[in-house]
């Protein structure tokens, strides 16, 4: 497997005041293509500011980042774009939508900054991906928060990226409309998908191939998941076939 | 869906402020298109009613100001007089191919219903001139012959007003005497519409004024040598020279201050609509901080982002430019009233001229408008990066 990210000794360091804030402390980071990563941490313990730098939305300190074999520091916007654009879905806490675009248009609108048209089949293909095709006409408002974040997330599909980033994607969400969504998330990731998903929620970190425990910017414990998730998959079919 | 009908969804999103920029907007740019057509219509006007006069150069009594040209032009009294002396010198100078005796004198005219006495301007003429001055005149009944007495003719306008018909009589002059009109001319539209026209040799003895003549108009042969004859005519002792370049040029000199009074109105009106659209601008911008750094999130570049803002500013001006051109169509009479109160002189016919050329332009104006008013918010969202931009809206 390829490694899709390799980060190495980033640091990330805020200002507030005179103070100096440490969100990032020397951390390394490798993601596999084909992985669902979760990424678990107190609030504070630098979760967000870790998946932003992957996701170059915003620089580190120090340290390297190289994407898809791309070495990002340096970069000129314009090239991060690009690389942001073809390569990485984002999905927010907030979900972010438009709330005059209907659901269909929300998920339509990166097609329009890549300047890609008249991909009607594709953005079909994306709402039956996210269970949504019946509900293509409906504006945010008249959806539920999980129907919401999954037009959030159909939105973050739309381009083809390697690799979708969430940022506490089930935050505003009740348990089982969260276990939805992160069932979602494990159809994506038996598709191909690489994900890496921000949260503060133990069981559903716990459903991810490799889940990571960072604490006061620093990764504190990193466990390898498969063989357990495998193990709760069997026997949730047992109990689904009983 | 494409950046415009995001933008247009953007703006529909609230309503209420975008109804109350486009306002703003409609309101400058109806401004200013009335103003340009008013400026115009004015010059055309203007420049009409001085051909109309078929009258190159006049020659006015010494001491007479420039200003006495607009009294000519609409019909007043100069106390100061020429001879027929004066006539005789003027024609025979090279270049002239006519030059004919006025008299202006006006009398008081009580109206029958009111009872209030106005003035009414009368023209003493020779009618053979006059019509190779005029050659448009025509006349409803008949024209007078020099040396008929106690006939007048009546410009259309004046006979609407007063409702005065063929054969009807009027008393005139100090002794009251009774004249008869023998004829109505026809609509010139300019302001024969408005005169009483008598033979000069009546208008003399009537008011006293035996051998006396207010002014001689002249007309060329050639009008390129209006500078040469006037030269020539300036010679001629007790004359003062008008010509009609110079009446124009007056004229629009005593206009100018008002007009530019006006233009000022109009600038102000601008800057104050251009602020509140950039105002408007800056807080819908400020306001969608976080909506900007998704869209960078999802694959936006800056110029996307600078595009959908430049997007809405140019839609909002465009539909005030719209707005403010059909309102100041349809106000243009209104405005017309207005300015006419304002300015010292007007001519009289429709002030306002609106050409296709300056819906264009009012219409190009408003799209520079709104480029000029969304560069700004338009480059400082562009600028955030995506993080800035989604913590700020967090805050």
């Amino acid at each position: 497997m390829s490694r899709i990210i390799e980060a190495r000794g980033l640091n990330k360091v805020y200002r507030r005041g005179s103070e100096e804030i440490h969100a990032l402390n020397d951390v390394d980071f490798t993601l596999e293509e084909g992985k669902f990563v979760s990424i678990i941490g107190p609030s504070g313990s630098g979760k967000t500011a870790l998946l932003n730098m992957l996701g170059c939305l915003d620089t580190p300190s120090s340290g390297s980042l190289k994407l898809i074999g791309t070495e990002t520091s340096g970069l000129e916007e314009r090239d991060l774009v690009r690389l942001r654009r073809d390569n990485i879905g984002f999905v927010f806490q907030q979900f972010y939508l438009m709330p005059t675009l209907t659901a269909r248009e929300n998920i339509e609108l990166p097609l329009l900054f890549s300047k890609k048209k008249g991909q009607r089949d594709r953005i079909d293909g994306v709402l039956e991906m996210v269970g949504l095709s019946d509900r293509g006409d409906h504006l945010p408002s008249q959806l539920s928060g999980g129907e919401m974040q999954r037009v959030a997330i159909g939105r973050a599909l739309i381009n083809d990226p390697r690799i979708i980033l969430a940022d506490e994607p089930t935050g505003n969400l009740d348990s089982s409309t969260s276990q939805l969504i992160f069932e979602l998330f494990r159809g994506l990731n038996r598709q191909g998908m690489t994900l890496v998903v921000v949260t503060h929620n133990l069981e559903l970190a716990r459903q991810a191939n490799v889940m990571y425990t960072l604490r006061d910017g620093r990764i504190a414990g990193c466990r390898d998941l498969s063989g357990r998730q495998d193990t709760q998959d069997s026997r949730g079919a047992a109990s689904r076939a009983a | 869906m494409n950046f415009l009908t995001l933008a247009a969804k953007n703006l529909l999103r609230r309503r209420g402020r975008t109804v109350l920029t486009v306002l703003g907007v409609a309101i400058a740019i109806s401004v200013l298109f009335s103003l340009l057509a008013l400026n115009s219509g004015y010059e055309r006007e203007l420049d009409k009613e001085v051909n109309s006069m078929g009258v190159h150069v006049l020659a006015v009594p010494k001491g007479c100001p420039y200003e006495a040209a607009s009294l000519i032009i609409h019909g007043g009294v100069i106390p100061k007089y020429l001879s027929a002396g004066d006539v005789e010198n003027v024609s025979r100078i090279d270049g002239v191919e006519l030059a004919t005796p006025i008299l202006m004198h006006q009398f008081m005219k009580k109206d029958d219903k009111t009872g209030i006495y106005t003035p009414h301007i009368i023209y003493g003429i020779e009618i053979e001139d006059m019509l190779r001055l005029k050659p448009w005149w025509k006349v409803e009944g008949r024209l007078f012959a020099d040396n008929e007495t106690r006939v007048m003719l009546v410009g259309r306008d004046l006979a609407d007003k007063e409702n005065l018909s063929v054969g009807q009589v009027l008393p005139v002059g100090p002794d009251k005497e009774d004249f008869a009109i023998v004829g109505i001319l026809d609509r010139t539209g300019d302001q024969d519409d408005q005169f009483h026209f008598f033979p000069l040799a009546e208008a003399q003895r009537v008011f006293h004024k035996e051998g006396k003549i207010t002014t001689i108009a002249v007309k060329l042969r050639d009008v390129t040598q209006i500078s040469a004859v006037s030269e020539e005519m300036e010679k001629v002792p007790d004359i003062q020279v008008v010509t009609m370049t110079q009446v124009m040029g007056t004229i629009m000199n005593l206009a100018g201050s008002a007009r530019s009074l006006l233009l000022t109105v109009m600038a102000v009106a601008l800057i104050i609509s251009a602020f509140g659209i950039i105002n408007t601008l800056l807080m819908s911008v400020n306001e969608r901080t976080r909506e900007f750094g998704m869209m960078k999130a999802v694959g936006a570049s800056g110029t996307d982002i600078a595009r959908i803002v430049l997007a809405e500013t140019v839609f909002i001006t465009i539909a005030g430019g719209a707005v403010g051109i059909i309102s100041a169509i349809i106000g243009s009479s209104l405005i017309e009233g207005f300015v006419k109160g304002m300015l010292p002189y007007s001519p009289r016919g429709s002030l306002i001229s609106i050409s296709p050329e300056l819906i264009g332009f009012a219409l190009a104006f408003s799209v520079i408008l709104g480029l000029a008013c969304g560069i700004y918010p338009a480059i400082k969202s562009s600028r955030l990066t995506p993080m800035e931009a989604i913590r700020e809206g967090l805050q």
